[in-house]
């Protein structure tokens, strides 16, 4: 492991004013202190903030939206009494879904959304890239790609590894960061690039600014959602493809409804056309069938993940019933 | 050495037979059937079990000694090619670095992403990596480097299917093209695995140490303690006598470490040079890509049955893929299917520039099985017959046989097979689809002689036992325990046993599944030979016979005098009784070989083509069962690693630079918890009479059958032939596919 200074902070403040000169806030640690580890990347500092769990940890709830503090873990979302609604049922399930008992304990839901692609020709000590910025090209795209991007892979097909962030992209989510001394919130969709260009980083933060907290608002709150992956493993295993969704059911109609995919693209995927298309009708098979068929409708199978495409429309059907199911 | 027949009864419980075998007059009397355990076959605990379970068994990775400094090695980053040049002068003026050792001849070739150039010995292991990054070496590159056995130079002609499509060879074809022609009906295809590794817990590697007198210490992963030694002696310059290699406790091995390899070479070389001990252990990437593995194969069968379902014609090819050794890739199967059919096996292996294959538990078996019982149902599907009752009308082992009715009975076989492939059951949920399978097992692993443990025992009625070879997990420790403990009557809680010290007697290394037969007899002999110096001792002192002096529990009774086991021992002294048990050699007994079978019952999600193993069965036999919950875990660990071998591991390579993508043990993928099912070992004892103890061999008949059976089982379930392992989902999902275009086209 190459030497770098580590700075822990006791308070918010502290962390506000240390993240500079490319230092890079550090949580749980989980995928970041083995990349350091496995010398992939050298960080000159670290700032720990997994102290902050006053500030930035913990699920509250308040008349105008859930928070969920950035150190939040996993394993609190999927357990905590606050996310037991059934709107909320993909976060849960999505968080609960996610490695491995152990892992779920410490690893935050800030480290969860920000945290580093896994593609294998990125993480891979002898093998260049362009997102890796050591390499002309991507190499997935002509090479093994079983478990690369369906979608929006222009010149980089890596997929996006959080399960949280499919879920809360159907939830209406907020990100909350700090930016020097102010606080702003966004989308959580404009958490990642609207494309996950090569050249591009991962997520839109800027150097220094930190990942306060999630809200979902109350609105959100009144429907129902769920969470679904497909997998080659039961135990810790990356899903293959995923699909949160999120509907609000009247008199037997859907009247409102979000879709979003994992693991099929760079960045959180959502599918708003074919959302749009389950608004004003009773939920049917058919219907879910016809929702699915126009979310992977522009779906571009590489050489060895032509699999993504069906198995993704029967994870997303599946996520569409359970949504929809009238218990 | 003169041998006395002597008749026993063998077998197994319902099929007992009298059989005459020779047995060596100074041996300890043989066990059979009519023999009463006190000990044997009890549900003892691995007597080593907290101790690991709570860290304070050490292994070789955890010896740590005072000055401890770390070794690596420098790997070429090219699959082919030449060392041009090396040049370790920046590494050697690094800080930390103690010693800086080329491994590779200028002009030698490199033959992998891996293959050892140079060792670095520093203070820390990170001043050890930063001095790999300075080592000057360059490398005449070689224009291609097959990576993948389909483009090795000599691979057969492949369609877009995988299947092989170049001619089957001439020699002996006429025969077997005559067994086909006249057979009812015949079937053919193509079966492929990829690269397995052996992914033991603890990585490969060694600690070293230089002593002052110029002896040497290595601590070592290692599956062959002796075998080794006479490699790292001679990689040391120093006669074998002063070296000692110690391997209490090894994290598995799987059939990967019976050769010291670089790195512990290295690590006796750099200790040397840097005059300190050096620790080098692999990382996981090494350890996935530089140690070893189960090596890729294509299997083509075609093969025939008669009007009455009885294997006519056999008829296998057989391409492997050991790596750069071109060497060891060889894949097989159970054959007592063939009884009188015309068959004829052909395999060639080619060379890839990758890892070089090693043994990996029954190499050549899983995946030739694998093969072999999808062609068995294949041809019993096309007979129209269960595929139970095609193996037993087939199967020519008679206890086996056995086995097979056991198994199915118990497994419920007739409950969980599909009728109708392909098909849900009735009124069941068209998305699932259910199915079994089933595959067998055998092995011939009977130990051999040329080994001594040796028998303490002490006046305070506790007992030592000791030899030199290790115990990698199977128990070995605990096994002799129990065959000492039996002998004389006590607990096993009484012996000590120490392994994996060449110091102590000599031992076997750990492979062929022989290093239970191969000591149990022998520590038998031991306690044997001790008792018959106990009983002379304590008949000396209470005046009777020896011949009237027993051992029974606890207690050690002498003519009309009975007294506990510690007391009697208060005739020893202050010197033990010590006694070196000597294995004989085999003799005549019930069988050669072990047999076994397993049943697997699967359901297949259709929609995501996920694959749920829901129950998993194995019947086998291994001789005498001594030590009853630790065979069991065995077999059990074989069914999980052979679901592992069936849905998920595969070794993935990029074919462009031939460096792994998945050396990790999160994308190279290893069977959890969730993905082991209910899952049951039935263990056959089987009195072999073959030595004192009837033991043989189980640490890889159950490997045979695992993956078969879980592969037939999802083929059962879906109504198509996989003949691709790992079955992952989206192999799955294109069968699916497949068979819903052709059911289209039959329209």
């Amino acid at each position: 492991m190459n030497p770098f200074t580590l700075t822990i902070c006791k308070d918010l403040a502290e962390a506000r004013g240390a993240c500079v000169d490319g230092a890079v806030y550090k949580a749980a640690g989980i995928d970041l202190v083995d990349r350091l580890k496995e010398r992939k990347e050298s960080l000159p500092q670290l700032v720990d903030i997994g102290r902050l769990r006053k500030d930035l940890g913990g699920i509250t709830i308040d008349a105008q939206s859930l928070r969920l503090g950035a150190l939040t873990t996993l394993h609190e979302i999927a357990e905590h009494e606050n996310t037991a609604s059934r709107a909320l049922r993909a976060l849960r399930e999505a968080a609960g879904e996610a490695a491995t008992p152990q892992v779920r304990r410490r690893a935050t839901l800030g480290g969860n959304l920000l945290q580093r692609a896994r593609c294998w020709y990125l993480r891979s000590a002898g093998i260049g890239c362009s997102h890796g910025g050591d390499g002309p090209t991507c190499m997935a795209r002509e090479g093994e790609n079983r478990y690369h991007a369906i979608f929006g892979g222009f010149d980089c097909v890596r997929v996006h590894p959080s399960n949280c962030a499919t879920a809360l992209c159907v939830l209406g989510a907020e990100a909350e960061i700090q930016s020097g001394d102010a606080t702003r919130r966004i989308p959580i969709r404009a958490l990642w690039p609207e494309h996950g260009l090569a050249a591009l980083p991962e997520h839109t933060l800027e150097p220094g600014e930190l990942l306060i907290a999630v809200h979902i608002g109350r609105d959100v709150i009144e429907g129902n959602s769920a969470y679904r992956e497909a997998r080659e493993k039961a135990s810790f295993d990356w899903p293959t493809t995923s699909a949160a969704v999120h509907v609000a059911i009247e008199d037997g109609v859907i009247r409102a409804a979000r879709i979003a995919l994992g693991a099929v693209a760079p960045v959180p995927w959502p599918c708003d056309d074919a959302a749009k298309s389950l608004i004003g009708k009773p939920p049917s098979d058919e219907l879910f069938a016809s929702a699915a068929r126009a979310a992977f409708k522009d779906a571009q199978a590489l050489t060895h993940n032509a699999y993504k495409i069906e198995q993704g429309q029967a994870v997303l059907i599946d996520a569409l019933r359970a949504a929809c199911a009238e218990v | 050495m003169k041998r006395e027949p002597v008749e026993l009864t063998l077998g197994f419980l319902g099929g007992e037979k009298k059989v005459t075998v020779d047995v060596a007059p100074d041996d300890a009397p043989h066990w059979d059937l009519t023999t009463k355990f006190t000990q044997v076959g009890g549900e003892h605990d691995r007597m080593d079990a907290i101790a690991k379970v709570t860290g304070r068994a050490k292994y070789a990775f955890d010896v740590n000694l005072p000055g401890l400094r770390f070794g690596v090695l420098a790997r070429s980053p090219h699959p082919r090619g030449k060392l041009a040049a090396l040049d370790l002068s920046a590494v050697a003026a690094m800080p930390g670095v103690r010693a800086a050792i080329p491994l590779k001849e200028i002009g030698h070739q490199v033959r992998f992403v891996g293959d050892p150039i140079a060792a670095i010995a520093a203070d820390s292991l990170d001043q050890a990596k930063d001095a790999l990054a300075r080592i000057d070496a360059r490398y005449e590159l070689e224009a291609t480097a097959p990576i993948d056995l389909r483009e090795a130079e000599g691979a057969p002609a492949l369609d877009a299917a995988g299947n092989v499509t170049s001619p089957w060879p001439e020699k002996g074809k006429d025969e077997v093209d005559a067994a086909l022609a006249q057979s009812a009906h015949v079937a053919e295809g193509t079966w492929s695995v990829e690269v397995q590794t052996h992914s033991s817990l603890e990585s490969h590697g060694a600690v070293s140490r230089w002593n002052d007198d110029g002896s040497v210490d290595v601590w070592c992963s290692t599956q062959a303690t002796f075998g080794i030694r006479q490699g790292l002696a001679e990689a040391a310059g120093v006669p074998v006598d002063k070296l000692r290699v110690h391997a209490e406790f090894v994290g598995g091995g799987f059939g990967s470490k019976f050769v010291p390899g670089t790195e512990a070479l290295a690590s006796v070389l750099l200790a040397r040079e840097a005059k300190a001990p050096v620790k080098l252990m692999l990382d996981r990437y090494e350890e996935h890509t530089c140690a070893g593995n189960r090596p890729s194969a294509l299997m083509r069968i075609r093969a025939g049955v008669d009007a009455n379902g009885k294997l006519a014609a056999w008829d296998w090819q057989s391409f492997g893929g050991p790596g750069f050794s071109g060497s060891g890739g060889r894949a097989t199967h159970v054959r007592s299917w063939l009884g009188a059919a015309k068959s004829r096996t052909e395999h060639v292996d080619l060379v890839t520039f990758t890892d070089a294959g090693r043994p990996m538990r029954a190499p050549g078996w899983p995946q030739g099985n694998f093969a072999a019982e999808g062609m068995l149902d294949e041809l019993a599907q096309k007979a129209g017959i269960d595929p139970l009752a095609f193996r037993l009308l087939n199967d020519g082992d008679e206890l086996r046989q056995h086995e097979w009715k056991l198994g199915g009975e118990r497994f419920g076989w007739k409950e969980r097979v599909n009728p109708s492939p392909g098909s849900p059951r009735d009124g069941e949920s068209p998305r699932i689809l259910r199915g079994a399978g089933c595959a067998a097992a055998t092995w011939g692993a009977m130990g051999g002689a040329g080994n001594n443990v040796l028998c303490r025992i002490h006046q305070d009625g506790t007992i030592e036992a000791k030899n030199g070879a290790q115990d990698i997990g199977s128990g070995m420790k605990t096994v002799l325990a129990i065959l000492i403990a039996e002998e004389l009557g006590v607990s096993p809680s009484r012996v000590t046993v120490t392994m994996g010290h060449t110091t102590d007697p000599v031992g076997p290394a750990s492979g062929g599944s022989t290093t239970t037969p191969s000591l149990a007899p022998t520590a038998r002999h031991a306690a044997h030979l001790a008792k018959q110096e106990l009983c002379e001792r304590v008949a000396g002192k209470l005046g009777v016979e020896a011949a009237n002096v027993r051992f029974e529990a606890g207690k050690v009774i002498a003519g009309d005098r009975t007294l506990p086991f510690d007391e009697a021992c208060r005739a020893i002294g202050p010197n033990p009784i010590e006694a070196t048990g000597r294995r004989f050699r085999n003799g005549a007994g019930y069988k050669d070989s072990v047999s076994g079978c397993q049943f697997a019952s699967v359901d297949v999600d259709t929609a995501t083509g996920f694959v749920r193993v829901t129950k998993m069965l194995a019947v086998q036999d291994c001789g005498l069962v001594i030590a009853k919950k630790l065979a069991e875990s065995q077999v059990l660990g074989a069914m999980i690693q052979g679901i592992s071998y069936a849905l998920h591991e595969q070794r993935v390579m990029d074919r462009r630079n031939g460096r792994m993508l998945n050396g990790d043990l999160s994308w190279y993928k290893v069977a959890g918890p969730r993905d082991v099912p209910e899952i049951e070992a039935i263990l056959v004892s089987v009195a072999n009479g073959k030595n004192n103890a009837g033991a043989a061999g189980l640490g890889e008949p159950p490997s045979v059958a695992a993956p078969a059976a879980v592969a037939n089982a999802v083929s059962n379930a879906i109504g198509v032939r996989m003949r691709s392992l790992p079955i992952t989902p989206d192999k799955v999902l294109a069968a699916l596919a497949s068979r819903r275009a052709s059911k289209t086209e039959g329209r």
